[in-house]
């Protein structure tokens, strides 16, 4: 080695850190050193060969790549250096696009896609009101009553549990007397659904992002809908008189219950297959070898 | 391909609505009636009469226009990629 490679071993690289501009004669040590030599690349990004961080804005400053070149600090750095290498690397691996963009700023995206999306809608509004004028009917007959009298479509079911009357049992021990009537019957049926559903979020917060994650819930869900759905033919019972009242009762509550099992089976079956994947990539665990 | 995709659905919105709006001005008796199929009126004059013309084209082009980015020209990519796929296989 020669003598003007010296310095840079020892106070090189305090020289450095000073914030000073790097003196010709360092410059000249440096240039040397490549005949001295492969240096090992280290993970601060010193050394020769490609470094382990590329340079970009975060590259190190010299003070703190010197501070991680002894004792504790250097064993934290290269611990968190080496985790982070390696999950840059499952990125890099993974076939998720990651977005650089987490968010935009309010103005000017936001509010001007808001605002365009308002304008549409509201000119929609107001161009189909000026150029098809809405029908008015005449006034209700207060007088007559309808032939068909049913909620709106979403309260269906709710309508078929009061159409409960069928069920309503009557007890021997009041002689035949059933011990609370057909309305107030229905009635408690509503109630008895509503405080269920209004049970559920505490027994379940909903944590899951796919049915398949927890496929009790889900069958429980697909089991409800089914379960609404079933009750809203009861009302109709009359409109489609093909189906025997019995077979109408029957179909409405067990349907609910069939549904349940198919759907908790297949989603139970389904699971394996589609938690490996959702773990790897919202997780970015690493691969079972 | 979803630029296809927009193409295809703006002109089957942009032109239904114009379809939409004619055929409830002369091709709707009543709301509790026909709406908007039912025949085209007779005399009403030159200017409705235009707009009946109108209206048809702009059916017509909703439903060309959605088929023919959603389906021509995507079918027409695929069958030239497939033949220049094959001319390269056969070299």
């Amino acid at each position: 080695m020669s003598e003007e490679n010296q310095p840079r071993t020892d106070g090189g690289e305090e020289a450095q850190t000073d914030g000073g501009k790097r003196s010709d004669a360092t410059r000249s040590s440096s240039d040397l050193r490549s005949d001295g030599g492969e240096e090992e690349p280290q993970t601060d990004g010193s050394g020769g060969g490609v470094p382990a961080v590329p340079p970009d804005d975060e590259t190190p400053t010299w003070r703190e790549r010197k501070e991680r070149t002894q004792g504790l600090s250097r064993l934290t750095y290269e611990y968190f250096e080496r985790s982070r290498r390696e999950d840059q690397d499952l990125r890099q691996e993974s076939t998720y696009v990651e977005r650089d963009v987490l968010a935009f700023p309010t103005w000017p995206h936001e509010t001007i896609r808001n605002l365009s999306l308002t304008f549409f809608f509201v000119g929609m509004m107001l161009f189909v009101s000026a150029a098809l004028p809405p029908h008015m009917p005449s006034p209700a007959d207060p007088s007559s009553t309808p032939e068909v009298i049913l909620p709106d479509w979403y309260l269906y079911w709710s309508f078929g549990l009061l159409h409960l009357d069928p069920i309503n049992p009557d007890l021997a021990i009041l002689g035949g007397e059933k011990l609370m009537s057909d309305r107030v019957y229905g009635v408690m049926a509503n109630i008895v659904v509503v405080s269920f559903i209004a049970i559920v979020p505490f027994l379940n917060k909903g944590s899951a992002r796919r049915p398949v994650e927890e496929p009790f819930w889900a069958a429980l869900g697909v089991g409800g809908i089914v379960f609404a759905i079933t009750l809203a033919a009861l009302p109709l019972q009359d409109l489609i008189g093909f189906i025997p009242t019995e077979l109408l009762f029957n179909l409405a509550f067990f349907l609910p219950v069939i549904t349940f099992f198919i759907a908790y089976a297949m989603l139970k079956t389904m699971r394996e297959g589609y938690m490996y994947s959702l773990n790897r990539r919202y997780y970015r665990l690493r691969p079972p070898r | 391909m979803a630029d296809e995709f927009m193409k295809g659905f703006g002109i089957l919105m942009g032109s239904g609505l114009l379809w939409f709006t004619i055929a409830s001005w002369f091709n709707t008796p009543g709301f509790e009636d026909t709406q908007l199929i039912a025949p085209n009126p007779d005399d009403v004059g030159l200017y409705a009469d235009v707009l009946i013309a109108v209206k048809d084209i702009a059916f017509w082009f909703a439903i060309l226009g959605a088929l023919t980015f959603w389906v021509l020209i995507p079918a027409a990519r695929e069958g030239r990629r497939a033949y220049e796929d094959r001319q390269k296989n056969a070299e």
